[in-house]
């Protein structure tokens, strides 16, 4: 643990703010979303006609749908001034010499592998791992994996690709996804076969030569029967970005005895808009879990949903928000149930630091016939200033009597007993709160995947320097 | 007001037009009130007429729909213009009984529809200065009592369309004040009977005590059951003193056929301890939306409610608790049980203001359901902006626990008779915190004669 180093000038709080952006793009489409902008991204796609047809379908229902005035602030979003799509080798013009000294050292601080801080900084895709990717792969394909961009996965698979795209998030199931669907660029196209067990997590940032995660990612993932598998996207480590809007669209399909867990970690930069739609349908016997952490961007709002729609299916979910000055998380999860003796859980844990919010805002819904379901929701929230701000939104709809829903949150700041006892045993007042906080965030942190939770507590710890006065 | 009683004559035009507007301006033209309570009716009505219905696209009536409910389609009862004063053997037999049961108590008014049949306040506390009077009359003879209290509550735009229909269209309403330092040792009791279908029943509260003072108000609402469907309508703003006592309970037994809505603003001082409890188990549809707002130091507010609904039975409870104050403590417990196709909603919010530190705030809500077809909705809200508190809550839905029903059953007991049993046992919680025995009492026994023990 590096408690003793100083890191005064690091600044870690600010270093979202350095980020200077030169930006020097050959082909941008126009500003501002139109037809012909939807028509562009198809053509030079080169996709089939009928992903032309459901892009322009999708965005008639972006048009005719109103701005969501729940959640977040989102009235200084300004669409038309945003450029929905950039060719995927003129994001990576910048160099490594363009990033600045901060992120350069807190990926130091972080420990961040050489190879992979070019990928996290946006200057471009590593040849390092490129080679760990290769033998990754390897063993996947000797095992049937599929794990293609979804531009590949539609060129490669089209009958695959089209039994199960938007099958899970149709586009008018949210003002943003219709949005995705319409300019919808990058992400991954994931096929576990029947049985297959994946021990090493799948790793976006492993998948070279693809697209990186653009801003209206969109990722199709079809776990079969009995498979099991793991999926990471994004990462602890900050996040470069010159883009200020992003926009996901997740689809999995867990079938009958299926495990999957989706994590996601995003670290975006301050000025970051980040408007997700995760989804999973969870089958007969299967188990899904989401693991979402949220760490940056100016506000986020992402609730990753299962639908519990076979016997016996369970559903997790597992959220960690830290919001800091100026920042929101509007984070939380669903999970509706659909078929009888269904479980779930949701645990959020959530920190605000300074002027940040973070929110919970979750759904349970039991329908009517799905008899014998159980479902628990936990959110805690600690806060640290005066200024920070938290609020819980759960919504529980129960249609279902032979039903057992519990629902519970509790706020709290950090006690000032716990820290005179850690301070008594000879720890800095720092070190005592960056280890309550870790504490409070244990119970996910041990979820992650060990190289995600070492980050995780350092930025922890990193966060905690300098906040107690 | 100096000029006594002025009977308002027709001022001004109103807004709204056709029959409504009309039908509007005979009350006004009916009435005998001050002008500043026309006026309010007045302004009001405009507010009224400029509201949209609330629909399901708003969040605060997601789960309640008023699309079927035309205000307009009911015949609004004549506000009194006297009060009688009917002996309480005279009165109508159903009234009457409602008298039984609740022996102590220090005062007590009976409205029969438009009327005020029976109103009474031990003498003592009159000579102690506690007003008990129709709010038509405080207007007349004391008007500082109301001033800047009655019609002040911060009503949210989603309360407003009804609020506004409230004071446009009262019936009637009962004032309470309590000076400095003056206990009344037993409840008030307000009797709310409405007896006519196809009419629009609109009553008021307001409860105002000064510093260290105390009292226990009981309002029940009751009907048979009406065939031609009827709205009632009520508001309460309570004003609790620095270092004063607060008990509002509120039993809600009308029939069938009505629709009832209830707003509340309850607003505590220094120090001020405030309960309130609302019991629903009449109605068609009922819905209550209760503010506490904490805005003295050190003030506490404890809120119940409970609820059983049969049939096709709807209730809707919002609730807020505000802490504007530091070193508040407020707590909520909303149970309630449903059976046959009966639904219920419970959204609550406990919001923390910067600066509200050292705020002590919990809010649970638990909900029985006793049939296939029953329905609850639970939204548990929490909104904190100061970081020194402790804040907590927990919503559950679930079922009779049964390993309990078979212990029952096993003791000789029906399977219904156990359940009933236990749901009694379930709001026992709630009831067991009534502070006041007699009332606990009539409470038990309303709720024990709903459940059918």
């Amino acid at each position: 643990m590096p408690h003793n180093e100083t890191v005064e000038g690091l600044g870690l709080d600010e270093y979202k703010y350095h980020f200077i952006t030169r930006d020097k793009p050959v082909f941008k489409s126009r500003k501002g979303l139109s037809e012909e902008v939807v028509r562009q991204i198809s053509a030079h796609k080169e996709e089939p006609e009928w992903m032309l047809e459901f892009r322009l379908r999708a965005l008639d229902i972006f048009n005719s749908k109103p701005m969501p005035t729940w959640g977040g602030d989102l009235s200084h979003l300004n669409l038309d001034e945003i450029y929905f799509y950039l060719r995927p080798q003129d994001r990576m013009q910048r160099s490594w010499d363009e990033v600045p000294e901060e992120i350069k050292d807190t990926f130091e601080r972080l420990g961040i592998p050489e190879a992979e801080r070019s990928v996290l900084a946006g200057v471009g895709a590593q040849y390092e791992s490129e080679m760990v990717y290769h033998s990754l792969r390897e063993e996947w394909e000797n095992q049937g994996v599929i794990f293609e961009s979804i531009e590949d996965g539609l060129k490669l698979y089209p009958d695959l690709f089209r039994e199960h795209f938007a099958t899970v998030i149709p586009p008018a199931d949210n003002k943003f996804a219709a949005l995705n669907s319409a300019v919808w660029s990058g992400g991954s196209f994931v096929y576990i076969p029947k049985g297959a067990r994946i021990d090493i997590p799948l790793q976006a940032y492993f998948r070279v030569n693809a697209e990186r995660m653009g801003q209206f990612e969109r990722t199709i993932i079809i776990a079969e029967e009995g498979s099991e598998a793991h999926y990471i996207e994004g990462c602890t480590a900050p996040q470069y970005s010159t883009e200020s809007f992003h926009s996901g669209v997740i689809e999995i399909i867990v079938k009958k005895d299926a495990r999957f867990r989706y994590t996601t970690i995003q670290n975006w930069s301050n000025n970051m808009y980040n408007l997700v739609t995760q989804r999973a349908i969870v089958h007969e016997n299967a188990t899904m879990e989401w693991l979402d952490g949220n760490l940056g961007s100016k506000l986020t709002m992402k609730y990753p949903s299962c639908f519990l729609v076979g016997e016996g299916a369970h559903g997790e979910v597992l959220s960690i928000a830290y919001a800091t000055d100026g920042q929101h998380q509007d984070t939380g999860g669903k999970v509706i149930h659909v078929a009888p003796h269904t479980t779930s859980r949701i645990t959020s844990k959530s920190i605000s630091k300074g002027t940040g919010r973070s929110s919970y805002r979750g759904l349970c819904k039991v329908y009517e016939g799905a008899v014998g379901s159980r479902s628990n929701v936990e959110c805690d929230a600690l806060l640290l200033d005066e200024t920070s701000r938290t609020d819980t939104y759960p919504y529980i709809e129960i249609d279902e009597n032979q039903s057992t829903i519990g629902h519970e949150a509790t706020v709290s700041k950090v006690g000032e007993e716990q820290l005179f006892y850690l301070m008594s045993r000879g720890l800095e007042e720092e070190e005592a709160m960056a280890m309550v906080v870790r504490g409070f965030i244990e119970p996910i942190a041990k979820k992650l995947p060990l190289e995600f939770a070492i980050e995780l507590n350092r930025l922890i710890e990193l966060e905690m320097e300098g906040s107690v006065g | 007001m100096a000029d006594g009683v002025t009977t308002a004559r027709a001022a001004g035009d109103v807004k709204a037009a056709g029959t409504e507007g009309d039908r509007f301006q005979s009350i006004l033209e009916a009435l005998d009130e001050p002008r500043t309570l026309v006026e309010r009716r007045r302004a009001a009505w405009e507010r009224y007429a400029e509201l949209p219905m609330p629909t399901r696209k708003s969040e605060e009536w997601r789960y309640t729909d008023l699309s079927k409910l035309d205000p307009e389609s009911f015949e609004p009862l004549a506000p009194a213009t006297v009060e009688e004063d009917v002996p309480v053997g005279d009165l109508p037999g159903e009234v009457a009984g409602l008298l039984h049961g609740m022996d102590a108590r220090s005062g007590v008014a009976v409205r029969v529809d438009g009327r005020v049949l029976h109103r009474r306040l031990d003498s003592d506390l009159a000579a102690a200065g506690v007003v008990f009077a129709p709010i038509r009359e405080v207007a007349r003879d004391r008007p500082e009592l109301l001033a800047e209290r009655l019609y002040a509550s911060d009503v949210t735009p989603m309360e407003e369309k009804l609020w506004s229909l409230h004071v446009a269209l009262l019936t009637g309403g009962d004032v309470l004040y309590v000076p400095d330092g003056v206990r009344i040792p037993d409840p008030v009791h307000v009797l709310r009977w409405t007896g006519e279908g196809g009419r629009l029943h609109s009553t008021h509260t307001l409860l105002v005590t000064g510093r260290n003072a105390e009292v226990t108000w009981v309002e029940e609402y009751l009907s048979p059951d009406l065939e031609r469907p009827a709205l009632s309508l009520s508001g309460l703003e309570l004003f609790g003193g620095d270092g004063a006592t607060l008990r509002y309970l509120a039993l809600q037994r009308y029939g069938r056929g009505v629709t009832h809505f209830s707003i509340q603003h309850l607003r505590a001082g220094r120090d001020t301890r405030i309960t309130g409890l609302n019991v629903n188990l009449g109605s068609d549809l009922a819905r209550d939306d209760v503010t506490s707002h904490l805005e003295g130091p050190g003030s506490e507010s404890e809120m119940l409610a409970l609820w059983f609904g049969d049939g096709k039975q709807h209730f809707d409870h919002h609730t807020l608790q505000h802490h504007a104050a530091p070193h508040a403590y407020s707590d909520l417990l909303y149970k309630g049980a449903l059976t046959d196709s009966a639904r219920s909603v419970f959204r609550g919010l406990i919001r923390v203001d910067r600066g509200a530190q050292l705020t002590d705030a919990y809010q649970t809500n638990r909900n029985l359901l006793l049939s296939e077809d029953s329905h609850a909705t639970a939204l548990p809200n929490l909104e904190i902006e100061a970081d020194d508190v402790r804040c907590s809550h927990g919503a559950t839905v679930g079922q009779v626990d049964e390993g309990m029903l078979f212990y029952l059953m096993s003791r000789g007991l029906s399977r219904q008779r156990a359940e009933r049993l236990l749901v009694f046992g379930f709001f026992d919680e709630v009831l067991g915190r009534v502070p006041v025995e007699g009332v606990k009492a009539r409470l038990r026994e309303a709720v024990s004669d709903k459940i059918g023990i």
